[in-house]
């Protein structure tokens, strides 16, 4: 009993005084370098970005007038006030010689006299040959697109804009010719706000080396002859 | 006996000069020095304590603050009253932190039209300055997926699209955030109930009793939930300074987030900020339970989808699309899947 006990206390006293005092330099060494921070510590993800101004604009992308108006050399006119002297003559294929600036890039709609009236030149035209005001252009635009004017008196089509509760304020339904160029009625094509520079935000390409796209039956069609292989497990 | 044994060793240890227990002019230094090494060592371990700061450690009102729910009206005013003034201590600016409470009759839908969306993003910035998100790092709810169009297939999708335009002729996208699901996986994990389903559909979170466990991320099929992985980020003069305890007051480190259907102006009648901001207008918003609502209309009379539908979550944020004959923007020489294969 004595024995093993004197050897277990003498090992513990049979350090030498030279590992203690290396023991205690480490530690020192280690403690100073932990105080002097030499690697200060790197965030590992990307300072903030800048948000565009444009990116957050609610504004609608095109802001008409809705009147019928031309404005030369800081002087606004009634459309009347040339189309009074100058009554056109009706339409047909002989170069225009003024409003050149307008390209008519509307499909199949390339005559001006399918909208404008070409009696009262402040209004639109309807069927009929009636007036439609420059104010309410979604009348005109129902002559042709029914169904978008059907999902537009609904709501469901374009921008609603305000209250969502009649109660607390006015929805605003917005016309067509906020978005769309009557003259060349696609939606415009714009820059896309940056993309997300996240740490949590995945892989920077999408992943089709475990699902490559050929397995989607949908999209067989797209892919070239060769890739469509009886079997594809193999290539990887 | 082993008291005597060991005695009588020491008795005779120490004449013969080998270091025992007592005290010798070398054992002193030598054990000396290793101790106060060793305090230099932990007092360093223990130096990043240096860096906190006053916001970091919780106050003793802030530790017994008790759950949204648990708490009354009064007990909220005076939380309410405290989160103001420690955001404009921090921030310098004024804000007004209020609990707007649901509406009654309404249940909140939000329906995207994905054949209109032409992926520009400006939901997604325009949510992170209503939010009041994380600038660095970055934290954004909305991810924008642009998808081959004939597909509706996410592994091959793609937010990190980078085109000089939008949109590009062969995808389409789809923004994807908070579903705000019937069923939500979100909140059934929660083990402490940090996170509940409002009256009005939207699942919101009490941000001072999330722990950070991080198991609703793990549970949402959508991938709408956000960490705060650091000390979120915002600029001064960036701050949105109407906000809601549930919604949109500036967060903390290590406490989830998630959208709320911005409920700091839609309680109030208005619109989310994705909705208001979006050019084309393919987001659409209101109360379901109201007949004459766009979003009744479009769930009535649209092609309406839900995003994986399989899992059983029964989402309040709808997929719709418009009949081919009003989609002018699209070519009509469609390729054939016959042709090829």
């Amino acid at each position: 009993m004595v024995k093993p006990a004197s050897d277990s206390s003498t090992a513990s006293a049979q350090v030498s005084p030279a590992g203690i005092w290396a023991i205690a330099i480490v530690f020192a060494a280690l403690a100073g370098l932990l105080f002097a921070n030499p690697w200060p510590y790197q965030r590992p993800y990307a300072g903030a970005g800048l948000v565009p101004e444009w990116a957050t604009d609610t504004a609608t992308v095109r802001s008409p007038k809705l009147k019928p108006e031309v404005t030369v050399a800081g002087y606004t006119y009634p459309c009347s006030a040339c189309h009074k002297l100058f009554p056109s003559p009706s339409e047909t294929d002989r170069a225009l010689t003024q409003h050149g600036e307008i390209s008519l890039e509307h499909g199949i709609n390339n005559r001006c006299f399918n909208c404008h009236s070409r009696t009262s030149r402040d209004a639109f035209a309807d069927h009929r040959g009636a007036a439609i005001p420059y104010d309410q252009p979604q009348l005109l635009c129902a002559k042709c697109h029914g169904l978008v004017f059907r999902d537009w008196t609904h709501g469901v089509h374009g921008r609603t804009n305000g209250y969502w509760d009649a109660s607390r304020g006015p929805l605003d339904r917005q016309k067509c010719i906020r978005c769309h160029d009557p003259h060349a009625p696609a939606f415009a094509a714009m820059r896309p706000a940056p993309g997300p520079n996240t740490l949590r935000m995945g892989d920077t390409q999408p992943d089709t080396t475990h699902h490559p796209a050929v397995e989607n039956p949908l999209l067989i069609h797209k892919q070239p002859a060769e890739s469509v292989d009886p079997k594809p497990g193999e290539g990887h | 006996m082993t008291d005597s044994g060991e005695k009588s060793r020491d008795d005779h240890a120490a004449p013969a000069g080998v270091p025992g227990p007592e005290l010798t002019r070398r054992g002193f230094f030598s054990k000396g020095s290793a101790a106060v090494a060793g305090g230099a060592a932990l007092a360093a371990a223990l130096s990043p304590l240096r860096d906190l700061t006053g916001d970091n450690v919780p106050s003793v009102e802030e530790f017994l603050q008790k759950h949204y729910k648990a708490m009354t009206p009064e007990e909220i005013q005076v939380v309410l009253k405290r989160i103001e003034r420690k955001v404009e201590q921090r921030y310098e600016v004024d804000v007004s932190v209020q609990d707007v409470k649901p509406l009654d009759g309404v249940e909140f839908v939000y329906a995207l039209n994905v054949s209109r969306c032409i992926g520009c993003r400006k939901c997604v910035h325009a949510c992170v300055e209503e939010n009041n998100h994380s600038r660095a790092p970055e934290i954004q709810y909305i991810r924008v997926l642009k998808m081959e169009k004939g597909s509706i297939n996410v592994e091959t999708s793609d937010h990190h699209y980078d085109p000089p335009l939008v949109p590009e002729h062969d995808s389409y996208y789809m923004p994807v955030q908070c579903h705000q699901c019937a069923k939500p996986p979100c909140v059934k994990v929660c083990p402490v109930e940090a996170t509940w389903q409002e009256p009005d559909g939207v699942t919101v979170i009490d941000y001072d009793w999330c722990i950070g466990c991080r198991y609703c991320e793990a549970a949402c099929p959508y991938w709408a939930r956000r960490f705060n992985f650091a000390d979120p980020e915002i600029p001064s003069g960036e701050l949105n300074p109407d906000m809601t305890y549930l919604s949109n007051r500036p967060r903390s480190k290590g406490v989830m987030e998630k959208c709320t259907f911005c409920l700091q102006r839609t309680r109030q009648g208005r619109m989310p900020a994705c909705v208001e901001v979006c050019p084309t207008g393919s987001r659409k918003f209101g109360n379901v339970l109201d007949p004459e609502s766009e979003v009744a209309y479009i769930l009535k009379h649209k092609r309406v989808f839900v995003f994986k539908e399989d899992v059983g979550t029964f989402p309040r944020f709808f997929y719709y699309f418009d009949e081919r004959g009003s989609r002018y923007h699209e070519p009509l020489d469609v390729v054939d899947p016959g042709d090829s294969a």
